[in-house]
């Protein structure tokens, strides 16, 4: 259970970003979690609000983004379906030993604030 | 409101961290691994049992990662090389920044290898790059042969799996060829090792391999 010291991480990194563009109260953050991340989104949703929990950005909204891990098969040179949480050793197709490839997403997207200016409230 | 793009890791300090001892240990050309697995599969023990073997030959020193107790780094001190106990009071895992504060209180000599044992957990420490040149999985027998699909994140980025306890394999139902298969559909680049730590079947092969990556990595230095 690391997703209270990741959900803390995501918060100071978005309170980082925003105090480099006046400062401000979040009201959304976007991420990006794949599914290689060994991370629950869930998990992360609750600690987020932990992590919020009593602060300036109480309110803010954390939209997960989901990204399955892919397959790939270097032959064919695309990329091959399968069924989430089950793996292809070889391709369907030609036979060829698949690559994985993506789905070790962990990244902060975007962030959305209402700049203390706009009655964002005071400094933080 | 005003929409910013940040487009950063989520775990960029981390991995500023992990950057910093890659480049510590790039220029003298020590190997630093990074051991991950469950609870109870074996890590310390086969560092001990790594010591006897590599120690008179090799420069070696340890980094202990547990949620209590110093016992770890005290086994490894007893075993004849340098240790430091990092103790995470509850966290699941081990990150850069802990790895960089116990390297400063350390002070260890010049190194040939670095071994980090971390958390005992087969999931948490994936996430965490502490600036290792490779992880290094374990997987006792005792635990059962569904692993690595069960937990693809490690077994995909792990470089070498060393499947341990052996010695236990008339008593339990694991099937090596199934482990196998499974670790190379996740990771076809990956090495495979059985060891038992207690009989020493595998142990030279596995010194062996840090040898082959230690010299590589001083070879890719020139």
């Amino acid at each position: 259970m690391h997703e209270m010291g990741i959900a803390m991480s995501i918060l100071d990194s978005c309170r980082a970003a925003v105090a480099q563009h006046g400062g401000g109260r979040l009201e959304e953050v976007h991420v990006a979690v794949g599914e290689l991340s060994a991370l629950e989104p869930e998990l992360l949703r609750f600690a987020w609000d932990a992590a919020i929990a009593g602060g300036p950005d109480a309110a803010c909204r954390l939209e997960v983004e989901w990204r399955p891990a892919r397959q790939r098969c270097p032959a064919c040179a695309e990329e091959k379906p399968r069924t989430p949480g089950s793996w292809l050793r070889l391709c369907p197709d030609c036979g060829q030993p698949l690559q994985i490839e993506g789905g070790d997403e962990l990244d902060i997207l975007r962030v959305s604030f209402v700049s203390y200016d706009a009655g964002g409230g005071a400094g933080a | 409101m005003t929409e910013i793009d940040v487009k950063q890791r989520i775990l960029a300090a981390n991995e500023a961290a992990a950057a910093e001892v890659r480049a510590r240990y790039r220029g003298d050309g020590t190997l630093v691994i990074n051991l991950i697995s469950s609870p109870g599969s074996g890590k310390t023990t086969l560092l001990e049992k790594t010591v006897a073997r590599l120690g008179g030959r090799l420069r070696l020193a340890a980094i202990e990662g547990d949620i209590a107790t110093e016992r770890d780094a005290d086994r490894l001190r007893a075993a004849g090389i340098p240790a430091r106990q990092i103790l995470t009071g509850g966290a699941c895992h081990l990150d850069a920044r802990q790895v960089q504060g116990a390297l400063a209180d350390a002070a260890f000599p010049p190194l040939d290898v670095l071994l980090i044992e971390n958390v005992g957990n087969l999931i948490c420490p994936t996430s965490y790059d502490l600036g290792e040149d490779l992880k290094v999985a374990l997987l006792s027998v005792a635990e059962g042969d569904d692993k690595p699909f069960k937990y693809p994140a490690i077994f995909s980025r792990a470089r070498v799996t060393v499947i341990t306890k052996v010695d236990l394999l008339p008593h339990v139902e694991f099937d090596i060829a199934a482990v196998k298969e499974q670790v190379s559909v996740l990771n076809p680049a990956g090495r495979l090792l059985a060891t038992s730590a207690r009989s020493g079947e595998g142990m030279a092969e596995w010194c062996g391999l840090l040898e082959e990556l230690l010299a590589a990595k001083r070879a890719a230095r020139t």
